[in-house]
């Protein structure tokens, strides 16, 4: 111990150390942190849009044009998975896993319609009456994600 | 370090200095996460009580509307009940009659405002929907239809946006 003390203090002696003077960094982080504090917000909301065929003329001037299918795709929502349809493509039913639906399944033939139909951007989602709203967001969630924006609910 | 300027300054006067690192390093990494989730534009949406909201990747940001909220009891028109859930799913009719009443009259203000003057928005058929992620889509249904029926018709989904 004593050895040890003796070399620093040799070493400090030749470096000649400076010492910060952080206290004004101190002051700006005690300003900075409970400013940002006050302000944080740590839910994020945002909005997913979505648009009904309108009935009305007025709001119907508004809302921006549709462009034109090329393809109609149907995606139904059941408790027991997902049924897919699109012209020309035959898809299986998308049963239950072990994991809830399978998302994994639905990714792989939304691809199969994205190559036969790249410009193809619409889909109509049809759940049944009981599934739950978490569900319907996921589905559009992944919609989304495989490349069709253009979500239509059908009733 | 300052073991040597501490003694000596210990002897002539009863001051010790204080260590200030681990207290920076600490404000460091809380300005860095505080600084990350901050937000300049504030919050325009405010959520009802026992409401929780979807989880979703969607990064639009929320406009201010009129809001439709629907928890597992009752159908709100901006914040004030309309209806209860229950009585909705019970009857046999798509159309909601409160709340499309309550929207009617919604939907007249908004276009008096708008026909008052041009600066003001007026009429423009946006509604936030607010639902609750238990809710069934029976229950969505029927507040799309009878909103879509007065003019809504586009909907704001809110979701909690998921980092």
């Amino acid at each position: 111990m004593n050895i040890k003390e003796s070399t620093r203090r040799k070493l400090r002696g030749h470096a000649g150390e400076a010492e910060l003077n952080l206290t004004a960094v101190m002051n700006v982080f005690l300003i900075l942190v409970p400013f940002l504090l006050i302000t944080a917000s740590f839910v994020h909301i945002a909005v997913l849009e979505l648009t009904l065929p309108s009935l009305d003329r007025q709001s119907a001037a508004v809302a921006p044009p549709k462009p034109e299918s090329v393809v109609l795709n149907v995606l139904l929502i059941r408790q027991t998975g997902f049924e897919l349809k699109s012209p020309d493509l035959k898809f299986s039913n998308l049963g239950i896993t072990g994991q809830g639906y399978d998302w994994q399944g639905l990714a792989g033939q939304l691809n199969r319609i994205k190559t036969k139909y790249p410009d193809s951007e619409d889909i109509i989602i049809s759940p049944e009456d009981d599934i739950k709203y978490d569900t319907i967001i996921k589905v559009m969630d992944r919609l989304r994600e495989a490349g069709f924006p253009n979500i239509s609910i059908s009733g | 370090m300052i073991d040597i300027k501490r003694k000596s300054r210990h002897a002539k006067k009863s001051t010790f200095a204080l260590k200030l690192t681990p207290l920076i390093d600490m404000m460091t990494i809380l300005l860095v996460f505080l600084l990350k989730s901050y937000s300049a534009e504030g919050q325009i949406v405010t959520v009802t009580q026992d409401l929780r909201l979807p989880e979703s990747t969607a990064d639009t940001r929320p406009r201010v509307t009129s809001v439709v909220a629907v928890t597992s009891e009752w159908i709100l028109l901006d914040g004030r009940p309309i209806s209860r859930v229950r009585r909705v799913l019970d009857s046999d009719r798509l159309l909601i009659p409160e709340l499309s009443q309550e929207l009617t009259r919604l939907r007249a203000i908004s276009q008096g405002i708008g026909d008052m003057s041009n600066q003001m928005a007026g009429f423009q058929g946006n509604i936030a929907i607010q639902g609750d992620r238990e809710i069934t889509f029976d229950l969505l249904k029927r507040i799309m239809l009878t909103c879509g029926r007065i003019g809504y018709n586009n909907m704001l989904l809110t979701v909690l946006q998921r980092n």
